[in-house]
């Protein structure tokens, strides 16, 4: 055969292997691309619910009320959805569509969580009428209905002799203990301090040796004046200048409040003795032996270890025997506490979740079996130390396979959960024109006249007149943020634990302190009687 | 005489035919393959800064590797974006009914690799609000593009096969406390 013929026969072969690797490469490669696109439209709906949630928040007193943060809750969910279709819409898809995709959001919060996600309706016309009656609720008993389902408490369950406990944990150090020991009924809610001293005599309180003492009133502007308050229980009420006292409810001005004392703010104060108080009660109910073995589930089973994503063991609950109530720097980020409420918060999330997703395969109406995807470690350390949002898009077919994703992002800004770094600290409280800085800024001074505050009150929010409809903006805190620690954060130490930072800078640890105490102890807390706590400002 | 000329030519084509024409296949599917491993990488680098509000050399370094790692070299361009809302404070300040502007300033490559080498632990952290972008483009030839070079010559300053870029939005507060 003459070499022309061999070449020919070389190309009849060739042309078609090479024509169909290259439509194969491109498959692939549209695939991924597919897949990345979706990857960052999930992360930007995850992110619009995230941001409709905290304007609904920062701007409402009454937020941290369970209807008040269903209502918000359910808004961002309608904002995920909107944003979601809006940015599908190019591929062809509408929310309805888009829906049958999204097996669950979840909403984790300050002591539990909520999952939004299909749900079969087991209201019956007894039932309805019976809660209201003459009601017009028109929802067929049985009838796929998508809304959130019951508030879920990162609690856990310890059996131990005659200890029979059920600890609620929370993203700080904040739990509620409920059960027997000894034959004894506990019923106790409190933050966990390892360092605190408390002087009978003299009623001084120290933490990590320093002292807490009151600090002038807090004060702050409501559009142009600026008014003393006090914050309780969620709920800031200031004094006006007739001598008044007011709340803002839905941006106006609620008059008719208190009167409250009109005297230095003792939070921070309360909120290291209280936690000193609940060390001696924890000790007196004899539960501070408890270990991670002692944790059961619901059928009194030991509860399994935790795995990664590679399936290597990362908690073993009882083989690792953590003593949960280990006092020494119980606060600090890996202590033995810390490691198993982190822990038992993941277990409640994954067991709760895998449920929820493995049961919406009863509603969707595809072929693809919906299942829980591993959520990488660094997601988890998100999850677990913040408020936020995990959502999950599943089943969308994307050329060469089946999308599988999931999108965590948290919310820095939320009246949920005071955490170590929401507290920003202004050199001069009084000068209006200083700037705020992170604790961790490298050329932070303080002196006697510097105030830690809560990062929402730096944002903007409004208020409507009672005679016009104007709206009026404002900031609570007027200074603004530092250019080297805040706006760009280039001259700030990296830590990893600020309360090893803070040893070895005792003026900045007082304010910072002071602060952390009186926002955490001004926080709404479910387990609080509100009547009987506003009566001791009273 | 003239077949023996047919005969040369003839050689001179099935060589071209059988050698540089897969070869030529072959390298375009290597760059495509580059592309979407420089695309991949890109994508994640970047979404893992939006995410976890925190860039460290190790971050940089990896994903550096990572798009090496394809045999070609390449430019990669960082942009941060830093949100700035004191204009806007400062404006809502001065007539309360207005709601302020928001401005941006940037760091490009050489700033941010500067913070985040000073030494081995530093990291630049970003806040919610601030954008982060990358863009790798191949500064190497491809052996595509030599072949290409080869039969038709394509000449400028700025010729690259391989790019990807990706940005987006901070969503997470990474000041590491």
């Amino acid at each position: 055969m003459k070499i022309q013929y061999l070449a020919v026969v070389f190309i009849i072969i060739m042309l078609p292997i090479s024509l169909v690797y290259s439509e194969y490469v491109k498959a692939q490669v549209e695939t991924l691309q597919l897949q990345i696109s979706y990857d960052t439209k999930l992360d930007n709906a995850t992110s619009d619910a995230i941001k409709a949630f905290q304007l609904n928040t920062i701007n409402s007193s009454t937020s941290d009320l369970s209807n008040s943060k269903i209502r918000d809750i359910e808004a961002a969910a309608n904002s995920f959805f909107t944003s979601v279709a809006t940015l599908f819409n190019m591929s062809g898809y509408n929310s309805d569509v888009l829906k049958e995709y999204v097996p669950a959001l979840v909403f984790t919060l300050y002591d539990g969580f909520y999952i939004y996600s299909p749900f079969e309706n087991t209201l019956d016309e007894e039932t309805i009428n019976g809660i209201k009656p003459g009601s017009t609720y028109t929802g067929a008993p049985g009838e796929e209905v998508t809304g959130l389902k019951p508030y879920i408490y990162y609690s856990c369950r310890y059996i131990k002799g005659s200890t029979d406990v059920v600890i609620t944990y929370s993203l700080d150090n904040y739990i509620t203990i409920q059960g027997t020991s000894n034959g004894h009924t506990i019923s106790d809610a409190g933050y966990l301090l390892d360092n605190v001293s408390y002087n009978e005599t003299t009623g001084s309180v120290r933490y990590r040796g320093i002292e807490i003492t009151t600090e002038t009133q807090l004060s702050e502007y409501i559009s142009g004046t600026k008014y003393n308050y006090v914050k309780i229980n969620g709920v800031k009420y200031y004094l006006d200048s007739d001598g008044s006292w007011f709340t803002i409810l839905n941006g106006r001005k609620n008059s008719g409040q208190g009167p409250f004392r009109d005297e230095d703010n003792d939070m921070a104060y309360r909120y290291y003795k209280e936690a000193y108080e609940f060390k001696q009660r924890l000790q007196s109910y004899g539960i501070t032996n408890l270990t991670s073995a002692d944790a059961v589930n619901q059928n009194g089973e030991h509860l399994s270890a935790l795995t990664d994503e590679d399936g290597n063991v990362i908690y073993d609950f009882v083989n690792g025997n953590y003593k949960i109530f280990n006092f020494d720097g119980i606060e600090e980020p890996d202590s033995d506490f810390n490691q198993h409420r982190l822990s038992v918060i993941r277990y409640v999330i994954e067991s709760n979740l895998s449920v929820a997703l493995a049961n919406y395969n009863n509603y969707g109406t595809g072929s693809y079996e919906f299942r829980m995807p591993k959520l990488a470690e660094e997601d988890w350390d998100r999850i677990l130390n913040n408020v936020s949002l995990i959502s999950f898009l599943q089943g969308l077919s994307i050329g060469g396979k089946i999308y599988n994703g999931y999108s965590v992002i948290n919310n820095n800004k939320n009246e949920e959960v005071v955490t170590e770094d929401s507290i920003y600290i202004v050199p001069d409280i009084n000068n209006d024109n200083d700037s705020y800085h992170r604790v961790t800024d490298k050329d932070l001074t303080v002196n006697s006249n510097s105030r830690g505050v809560f990062n929402i009150d730096f944002e903007r929010k409004s208020i409507a007149t009672d005679s016009s409809e104007t709206t009026y903006y404002y900031y609570p805190h007027r200074q603004l943020g530092c250019y080297n620690c805040y706006v760009a954060q280039t001259n700030v130490v990296t830590v990893s634990n600020i309360y090893q930072y803070l040893d070895s800078h005792s003026d900045i640890a007082k304010v910072y302190y002071t602060a952390l105490g009186r926002e955490r102890y001004s926080m709404y807390k479910s387990f609080r009687n509100p009547e009987e706590h506003l009566n001791q400002f009273k | 005489m003239g077949d023996s000329l047919i005969t040369i030519v003839a050689i001179v084509l099935a060589a071209i035919l059988m050698f540089v024409f897969p070869l030529m296949t072959m390298s375009d599917r290597s760059d495509d393959i580059s592309q979407l491993t420089v695309e991949t990488a890109t994508t994640e680098f970047v979404d893992n800064v939006r995410t976890t509000g925190k860039l460290s050399l190790a971050d940089y370094s990896a994903y550096e590797q990572r798009i090496s790692a394809t045999g070609n070299s390449y430019d990669i361009e960082l942009e941060a974006q830093i949100l700035d809302e004191n204009p806007g404070k400062k404006t809502t300040q001065a007539n309360s009914t207005k709601i302020g502007e928001n401005v941006y300033y940037s760091m490009y490559t050489s700033q941010i690799l500067d913070t985040i080498s000073s030494d081995t632990t530093s990291t630049l952290a970003f806040k919610e609000g601030d954008i982060f972008s990358a863009s790798a483009k191949n500064k190497s030839t491809t052996l595509s593009q030599q072949f290409k070079n080869f039969f038709y010559s394509v000449t400028g300053n700025d010729i690259y096969t391989i790019a990807a870029e990706h940005a987006g939005y901070v969503t997470a507060n990474g000041s590491g406390n």
